[in-house]
């Protein structure tokens, strides 16, 4: 029987394209029809150096299908090296012509002894969403162009963490989790964003070892460089969102690393005093203040769902409704994710559901009782629904229509802060 | 279900010849698995210059005519023949241009530019066309790592 699925959260895997303009002078090359770069003009950005709009595609229509779209890729990739300057091209594959078959991987292996590197993903979107076309980049990056180096630097971590432009805050994200790093005494080494790009590629398999923030996204990444390079590595699920949870994290990995505890707790102390000298001066709006929520629901990705619930419960005492999970996640994954939303203070459990269909989310919001107005944060579409309930509703996941973020942050100690003054700004702007 | 292709081609094994260049259409039948030559047909010899919009002064665009939404009928010369084969399910030409493809399309024509042999452009479309009237999936290898059906 046929599904439709209501307001989707995620694009189709060859939005992985997100991911090649994250890394800085990567190209994307793309063999499909004619159009599907279209998706990323969503108001997150672009890579500031290649716009969307003139990524080069083979464009293959009906006469590419019946007779081959091989030789259209092949003049592609060998005129984009001609034309334009960039370090690396990933060329990526849409639906049609993985469903004809055409061979694309052996059109990317003639170029093995071009200049600049070439790999290639197979990203059609069938076989899944950007979550996963967001893995294969990286897949395709560690089979096909890191080759193995037997220098090993100490101190030196490979941070993966977050989809680039899935996700609004991913800049300031990465920026923050590098910056906590550094105060451990740690090298990061990340590979997206500014200033970041082939030259820290090429540091990955000297790293002394992975650190994957995240439930799920990568976990396939950083096993197969353990794989490729020996690197050991360390998952940690949760993204850190609040002191409770960031004080968690620097500890762990601080013991991973082999960090003292004495410089750890250092900096944590430090953190924290001036972290909650920032709640100590708001108590009187936090204690008494009667329009901010009882209960609240997250409808985001995983990685968000799980961060804002541990963070809302942990330290700003609110209580978790059912929370949302809509990226599809893969079933194997699911019971320890959901292990993680049992694992919250004062031995709160919240209930999680993984749901890609915004009609059911949004009905089961509806008929849920929040004891007063609910706290929702989610994508835009929830803010119609977040409105007739007359709740709060703070725009923090895919789409994003009402916010512009360059390179503001959610996570640690100073990306908290700045989610409580965008949930209490929210709230008692209720009744002006 | 029965249908033409007809193919510009000098000798009848290389698909050769530009659209405008034609002088005669080879038109293939195909009915189920049968393919054969049903006729060389003539173009009318009127129009003896190849269809070139800067040509015509009927059309306002050179080269920048990437369509105008109420559609370029293409210079009177095209559509002459395009009447030729409309009959046709399909063309096979080495290179068509861009006024005579609006053409096409409006019959509903589709245009294969391709340079290769008649024999290989026979049986690639025709199964092409087996397919996609048998619905039949026009995948040829099997993934296993996919997920869902024919897209």
């Amino acid at each position: 029987m046929a599904k439709i699925l209501d307001k989707q959260r995620y694009k189709c895997a060859l939005a992985a394209m997100q991911t090649v303009q994250a890394i800085d002078r990567a190209l994307p090359i793309l063999h499909s029809g004619p159009g599907c770069a279209q998706k990323l003009s969503d108001g997150t950005g672009s890579s500031g150096y290649f716009s969307p709009n003139i990524f080069p595609c083979t464009s293959i229509n009906e006469k590419d299908v019946v007779f081959g779209g091989v030789k259209k890729l092949n003049s592609t990739i060998e005129n984009s090296l001609k034309v334009i300057d960039a370090d690396l091209y990933v060329v990526l594959t849409g639906c049609i012509p993985e469903i004809v078959g055409d061979d694309s991987e052996e059109v990317v292996t003639r170029f093995e002894d071009a200049d600049k590197p070439v790999v290639y993903a197979p990203t059609a979107g069938f076989k899944g969403n950007n979550y996963k076309g967001h893995e294969q980049v990286v897949d395709a990056i560690i089979d096909q162009y890191l080759k193995k180096s037997d220098k090993k630097e100490e101190g030196l971590v490979n941070i993966w963490a977050d989809v680039p432009y899935q996700d609004l805050f991913w800049l300031g994200n990465l920026r923050e989790i590098e910056k906590l790093i550094s105060e451990l005494g740690l090298k990061p080494n990340t590979i997206f964003g500014y200033n970041r790009g082939i030259m820290n590629i090429d540091k990955i398999p000297e790293a002394q070892f992975n650190l994957l923030v995240s439930p799920w996204v990568g976990l396939s990444n950083v096993k197969k460089l353990e794989k490729k390079f020996g690197t050991p590595f360390l998952h940690y699920k949760t993204l850190p969102i609040g002191a409770t949870e960031t004080s968690k994290f620097l500890r762990e990995v601080g013991k991973f690393a082999g960090v003292s505890e004495i410089k750890v707790e250092s900096v944590i102390k430090e953190h924290e005093d001036y972290y909650y000298y920032l709640i100590a001066r708001y108590a009187d709006l936090f204690l008494e203040n009667r329009v901010i929520n009882k209960q609240f629901s997250v409808v985001a990705d995983a990685q968000y769902t799980l961060a804002i619930t541990k963070f809302l419960v942990n330290d700003l005492g609110l209580l978790p409704a059912t929370q949302f999970i809509t990226d599809d996640t893969p079933k194997v994954y699911h019971d320890a994710i959901r292990e993680e939303f049992e694992n919250l203070n004062f031995g709160i459990k919240a209930e999680v559901l993984f749901e890609t269909d915004g009609y059911k989310i949004h009905n089961n919001i509806k008929e849920h009782d929040y004891h007063g107005y609910p706290l929702v944060l989610g994508g835009y579409y929830e803010k119609e629904l977040t409105e007739e309930l007359k709740g709060n509703f703070l725009n923090i996941s895919w789409p994003f229509q009402d916010r512009v973020v360059m390179d503001t942050s959610y996570a640690g100690y100073s990306g908290s802060i700045k989610l409580i003054e965008d949930i209490y700004t929210v709230a008692v702007s209720r009744f002006n | 279900m029965s249908y033409k292709i007809a193919i510009g081609t000098s000798d009848g094994v290389n698909v050769d010849l530009k659209f405008g260049a034609v002088r005669a259409f080879h038109v293939y039948g195909v009915d189920g698995t049968e393919v054969a030559l049903l006729e060389v047909r003539e173009v009318p010899s009127e129009s003896p210059e190849s269809v070139d919009c800067s040509v015509n002064n009927d059309c306002s665009g050179k080269e920048g005519c990437s369509g105008n939404g109420g559609g370029c009928g293409g210079p009177s010369q095209a559509s002459a023949k395009v009447d030729v084969i409309s009959d046709c399910r399909c063309v096979v030409c080495s290179k068509i241009g861009f006024s005579a493809q609006k053409v096409f399309e409006k019959k509903a024509i589709s245009v294969f530019d391709v340079e290769c042999t008649v024999e290989e452009a026979l049986s690639k479309i025709t199964g092409y066309y087996a397919k996609v009237d048998g619905h039949i999936s026009l995948r040829r290898k099997q993934d296993p790592g996919t997920q869902s059906e024919d897209a």
